[in-house]
């Protein structure tokens, strides 16, 4: 596995755990309070594997029996063009808060650019359905409070698979809190009131960002699927895609897999 | 969940894509002289598109080129000892023939079936850098399908004793090598450590074709 960088210390994580356990419900509960068991196995470093493996056993009923059958029907009923508007216009209101995590990065020129796009896409781009800014030299990118708090120093362990939102960890779950609460545009939306249960803008933003996230994974994740183990396939291929968006992989195309490709000699 | 879900989204282009991909054509380079890694890889990709894509194409001939091209242009062995990581080291040469088997059918299986699904993307070569403290070459690789967004794909490239050869790709940050491996190791674990465990489950795949 391509080992994300880890600078935290044992006494920061810690630090951020229990404050995670204050924030967070049961799932993250039960993970702080392992944190410190002896894993079975240290490189997965899922230390309550059996609970994550039942959560993700209902996560994937409800995907059988809600998200599948959704995005299949989407896919079957929008054409292509417009499902592709729908990505955009879902990617372009996640730009101001995106711009704030660059900013909190650190990541200045990246935060210009996610503003840029945001301009240019909502207003030429009608309201975010048409990505003008790709071609004009400001390219996607994607930056969430998890990632943030990654560049801070926050390890990415334990792994927790949360209900409903999926794989995840102490981390991230915070994260997760973060970018519901303090994106910019559910404040606005919200006019201020971010305790609220949320509005129609709110709701139908989240919900066709599900539908159309899940439609654009519908191949992907049936490729996980089909493998040996489907839990630990997506473990690791959330692991990974999490050090490299870490990484900013996307920025530069120099920045590749870190990792070494070797095998044990016999 | 979208953003776990849209970032596993490229997961949805696996290697196929990179077989399958019409590339503007390099000069008429043939993999008998490719001279460096990134030409290397997209004559491998031209050369897929010209021998699978003829429309009359029956599926047994089809399949017959696709694993040709396969195990030339990757390393197959290599990618399948990777991934059964420090398990080779304890695997009986019986229990390690008969994996080696029963991946190379896999993988042939797998990245067919993603190639079907996928021949019409477009490829456009983004950087060929070696970043890591070894002589991999990654080319960095940029994949579209119509009006979908685009997949960053990473292309690990070895060179052997005589030619360059496919070792791994990573779809959007996540490698398939690495996947897998992490995968395998898990159905090991669970089987109480044993290599068999792995076989019994990958001979359930294979012979399920």
């Amino acid at each position: 596995m391509p080992s994300e960088t880890r600078l935290a210390g044992p006494r920061q994580w810690l630090a951020f755990a229990a404050r995670g356990c204050a924030i967070l419900a049961l799932g993250a509960l039960a993970a702080c309070s392992t944190a410190n068991a002896p894993a079975g196995d240290a490189a997965a470093n899922d230390p309550i594997e059996p609970f994550n493996r039942y959560i993700f056993e209902v996560n994937r009923f409800g995907d059988e029996f809600v998200g599948k059958p959704l995005a299949t029907i989407y896919r079957q009923t929008v054409p292509d063009p417009a499902r592709n508007s729908v990505a955009n216009a879902v990617s372009n209101l996640r730009l101001p808060w995106t711009a704030v995590n660059d900013v909190l990065q650190g990541q200045f020129g990246r935060a210009g650019d996610a503003i840029a796009r945001f301009g240019l896409n909502s207003t030429f781009g009608v309201l975010g359905l048409f990505d003008m800014a790709k071609d004009n030299g400001y390219p996607h990118h994607d930056e969430d409070f998890g990632q943030t708090l990654a560049t801070w120093g926050f390890g990415g362990d334990p792994y927790l698979m949360l209900p409903i939102f999926g794989p995840s960890s102490p981390r991230d779950t915070v994260g997760l809190v973060a970018d519901r609460f303090l994106d910019p545009v559910t404040i606005v939306a919200l006019d201020g009131d971010i305790t609220s249960r949320g509005n129609a803008f709110t709701w139908t933003r989240t919900g066709v960002a599900f539908v159309s996230g899940r439609e654009r994974t519908l191949e992907g994740i049936a490729e996980l699927e089909r493998g040996q183990d489907y839990y630990a396939a997506v473990r690791s291929a959330y692991r990974q895609r999490r050090a490299s968006d870490i990484r900013n992989e996307d920025s530069d195309a120099t920045i590749g897999p870190r990792f070494r490709f070797g095998v044990d000699t016999d | 969940m979208k953003t776990v879900l849209s970032r596993r989204a490229g997961a949805s282009l696996a290697l196929a894509t990179l077989l399958a991909t019409a590339l503007p054509r390099a000069g008429g380079a043939s993999a008998r002289n490719a001279t460096d890694a990134g030409s290397f890889v997209t004559t491998l990709a031209q050369d897929a598109i010209d021998q699978l894509a003829a429309p009359n194409l029956s599926e047994g001939e089809r399949d017959t080129r696709f694993r040709k091209l396969f195990l030339d242009g990757f390393d197959v062995p290599l990618i399948a000892r990777f991934v059964l990581g420090r398990y080779w080291r304890q695997a009986t040469e019986a229990e390690r023939a008969e994996y080696l088997r029963l991946f190379d059918e896999l993988v042939v299986q797998t990245y067919a079936r993603r190639f079907n699904e996928f021949n019409t993307a477009r490829l456009r070569v983004l950087s060929v850098s070696r970043p890591n403290e070894d002589n991999d070459v990654i080319v960095a690789v940029e994949g579209s399908v119509a009006s979908k967004p685009p997949v960053r794909l990473d292309v690990r490239v070895r060179r052997g004793s005589s030619a360059y050869k496919v070792i791994d790709v990573s779809i959007e940050g996540v490698s398939m090598a690495v996947t897998q491996r992490d995968e395998f190791s898990s159905v090991i674990q669970r089987g109480g450590g044993k290599v068999e465990a792995l076989l019994a489950s990958l001979r359930g795949k294979v012979g399920a074709r």
